[in-house]
């Protein structure tokens, strides 16, 4: 029996009637119309697959090099453009070739060899649509390892994220020292040492900016000696101009920065700056200021506000997850009866209202969940209520089949064994039918909600509510810590989610 | 006394499993029902107590017409009848006490056995039942946890739980090896001598029909073909035994009694 399925269909070898045309006449056959040969030699099913294989993978094949070559037309065209392009369609066409031959010789050998039905023709089939595939889904081993390295750091922030997820208070560190431009008889005083205070001082405390004009004449040279700033910790060179304008000093094209030694002192030279002159540039001379600018983060460790965030977000996730379980139990419960076959199969009423209902179910449990949540943000809005509902209407649907499927495979005896007792209705549904649908109830429903926060966690993406809402808005703008931090949530979570299920599943069942 | 007076039973798809089937049992009596698999045994069996309604005819029980009754009456009148099946009909997954206390839901208020409550001597009873059928040890197990002999005894306590004046047994041993058939049929037996239950039990073993029936009556598609007393199938040959079975019964070789057993092919 399976060996005819094998076969495709083939008339078994002892049934086999001769064929109608000689052997090389039917490869003939298949060479003008691939298939016909093996129609010829009594095979009219194995010839109706092959002539539509055949067609189909031409078919594709011809999509590809219109695909491949965009602009160019006529035929000969495309093809030559198409091969010069993409080799991988040199492959392709050379199967294809070999795939036309093998079937006049599959129609050669059918007509030839009644006693045996060669299956070669269908291996190279499916190596055509094997390589028509690669080429579809644009399978890249290459790229695939040679990108590796540019993803490899992004990669490590996402498997080790939690550096984000801890903040310090911060407290800024500012020194300044007055620069007047250009020297005049009186520059400003030196700033002098007092008490812990930070403290930068320049030598001279007066110059000129460097100029604009392509003379390029270079700007004063100043010495700068910082006290008391915090050790260790890089310390930004700025200046602010009369107008409270605060720009970074640069030199060679880098910006400056110094770390102070474990005294929290440091000295540094710089070359003053270029930079537009603003109106108080009119007056005959101006003050500047260049400073020294730290951040310190001082205080206990805490959590990020990331962190807080994700955390958040997981929690809605997981209750999202639950409501939905929740309604879906709901409203599934009275529709499993509808959709119970036992049950429906009274009259022809009834049975309509099953095919109906199974129907329905059918449609709405093909949808993803995540195409729902697209359509119920359209009605409702952004956010955790559009994906809530999406989860509850698959949910009903998935829940609705399993629950009605328990209850078609109850045992009639021990409803029998209590009607038989004198037990009434009500009393023959709680001792006979519910003991028999309740483990089963229990573990679809589990399993449910463990699908349920799962889905949650995705149908964010679209905009659903819940983390995954989060974590797409994280891979945008390539925060890849905190999606980092999203992703280790979210498996943690279902692993939890997992375990627990498990061991309520073997509880109840 | 139960008489049954020309019942006929014909199933919605047309088949005819009983035509104009007439006998009476006496009180007390141990009444063998016999016949091929498909000669309308337990369509019989089911029609007495109504878990099928016949399509005609009278089941009369102490002169009270079961095919009449309906509602409450129906059944106050199941109450007092027991049924016994071959493959148990246990709730697998309820312990073997809970099914024990299935058989006394006729007599509890629906909202007490809502909530699970049953009366102190419901379960001083249900213990004794259990006690008396030596499966006092496998009490608070599930009911799948138990042997096929031991489930079974476990519907025979059952249907005791009903303080049953009648006993409907739907080939109670047809699914057990030879032994434990023996064991469950002395039960009933002892359940028929000691409490004065009246049995009515199908049963397709030779050997077990002549060592335990008082009365033998034999179905053939659906039609009464044989009537006998203890003595008639004392005398009964594996000759008169086929002509009932048809051609399908076969000896079993080395059967509990002598080598009388005789064992009808494809009876279940
Ligand atoms: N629910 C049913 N619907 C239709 N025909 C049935 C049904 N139950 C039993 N039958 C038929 O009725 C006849 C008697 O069956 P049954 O009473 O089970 O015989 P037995 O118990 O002697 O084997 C058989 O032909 C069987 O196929
Ligand atoms: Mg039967």
């Amino acid at each position: 029996m399976t060996d005819d399925k094998l076969q495709l269909g083939h008339i078994p070898e002892d049934a086999r009637e001769p064929s109608l045309v000689p052997a090389p006449i039917a490869a003939l056959a298949s060479l003008i119309i691939p298939g016909l040969g093996q129609a010829l030699a009594r095979s009219a099913r194995r010839g109706l697959i092959l002539f539509f294989s055949f067609i189909t993978v031409v078919g594709l094949t011809m999509w590809r090099f219109g695909i491949a070559a965009p602009r160019d037309t006529g035929w000969w065209a495309i093809f030559k453009k198409g091969l010069y392009l993409d080799p991988f369609l040199i492959v392709v066409t050379i199967l294809l070739f070999i795939l036309y031959i093998w079937i006049a010789i599959d129609a050669y050998s059918l007509a030839k060899v009644r006693t045996k039905t060669p299956l070669g023709v269908f291996i190279a089939l499916m190596v055509m649509f094997f390589a028509l595939g690669w080429q579809i889904a644009q399978i890249d081993l290459v790229g695939f390892v040679s990108n590796a390295d540019d993803a490899l750091p992004a990669l490590g922030r996402v498997g080790w994220p939690w550096s984000k997820a801890i903040d310090y208070e911060l407290t800024e560190i500012r020194a300044d020292a007055e620069i007047e431009i250009p020297c005049s008889d009186a520059p400003p005083p030196e700033n002098t040492l007092s008490g812990d205070e930070p403290i930068i001082i320049s030598t001279p405390t007066c110059g000129n900016l460097r100029d604009q004009d392509g003379t390029d004449n270079p700007g004063t040279e100043l010495h700068l000696e910082g006290y008391n700033f915090s050790p260790g910790i890089e310390v930004d060179i700025m200046w602010e101009d009369p107008i409270g304008d605060e720009f970074r000093q640069r030199q060679g094209g880098e910006y400056v920065i110094v770390i102070p030694d474990e005294n929290g002192y440091f000295e540094i030279d710089i070359e003053m700056p270029y930079a537009l002159l603003p109106p108080s540039a009119r007056e005959p001379t101006y003050i500047w200021e260049v400073f020294g600018h730290q951040i310190e983060e001082v205080g206990a460790a805490k959590l990020s506000h990331d962190f807080k965030l994700i955390v958040e977000k997981m929690i809605e996730t997981i209750f999202m997850g639950m409501m939905a379980t929740f309604f879906g139990i709901l409203f599934a419960l009275p529709v499993s009866f509808l959709a119970a076959r036992n049950l429906m199969s009274i009259s022809p009423l009834t049975l309509a209202i099953y095919y109906l209902v199974r129907f329905i179910l059918n449609i709405i449990r093909s949808i993803e969940p995540i195409i729902w949540a697209v359509i119920f943000i359209i009605v409702v809005g952004l956010g955790p209520f559009a994906g809530v509902l999406a989860l509850v209407l698959h949910s009903i649907a998935a829940l609705g089949k399993l629950y009605s499927e328990a209850i078609e495979s109850i045992d009639p005896g021990p409803i029998e064994a209590v009607q038989a007792t004198g037990a009434n209705w009500i009393q023959t549904v709680m001792y006979a039918v519910v003991p028999q649908i309740i483990p089963p109830f229990v573990s679809f429903t589990i399993y449910r909600w463990d699908i349920n926060v799962r889905m949650s966690t995705i149908i964010g993406m679209v905009g659903g509510g819940g983390v995954g809402f989060l974590l797409i808005q994280y891979i945008r703008v390539l925060d890849y810590r905190s999606a980092g931090m999203c992703v280790w949530f979210i498996a943690i979570t279902v692993a939890i989610l997992d375990y627990v299920s498990a061991e309520i599943r073997a509880r109840f069942v | 006394m139960l008489e049954v007076r020309h019942l006929s039973k014909t199933y919605a798809d047309g088949t005819k499993a009983l035509k104009d089937v007439s006998f009476s049992v006496p009180d007390g009596e141990f009444l063998v029902v016999i016949g091929l698999s498909g000669s309308g045994k337990s369509t019989m069996l089911r029609c007495i107590n109504r878990l099928i309604d016949p399509t005609e005819g009278e089941i009369l029980w102490d002169g009270v017409d079961l095919a009449q009754l309906k509602g409450e009456d129906l059944r106050k009148a199941r109450r007092k009848i027991g049924m016994i099946f071959q493959h148990f009909n246990l709730v697998k997954r309820s312990s073997v006490l809970k099914n024990v206390l299935a058989g006394r839901l006729g007599y509890t208020p629906s909202w007490n056995s809502l909530i699970g409550r049953f009366s102190a001597e419901d379960k001083i009873k249900a213990f004794e039942a259990i006690k008396r059928l030596g499966i006092e040890d496998q009490i608070y197990k599930r009911a799948s946890e138990l042997s096929g002999g031991q489930q079974q005894r476990v519907g025979v306590a059952r249907a005791l739980m009903q303080d049953p004046e009648m006993i409907l047994a739907d080939e109670p041993v047809a699914s057990l090896d030879p032994v434990l058939a023996h064991s469950i049929m002395q039960y009933l037996e002892l359940l028929n001598q000691e409490d004065k239950i009246t049995m009515v039990c199908s049963l397709h073993y030779l050997d077990l029909v002549q060592r335990y029936a008082t009365r033998v009556i034999g179905l053939k598609d659906g039609v009464l073909v044989y009537e006998g007393s203890k003595a008639d199938i004392r005398a009964m040959t594996d000759e008169q035994f086929k002509d009932i079975y048809g051609q399908d019964a076969e000896r079993v070789g080395g059967g509990l009694e002598g080598d009388l057993g005789v064992k009808v092919g494809g009876a279940a």
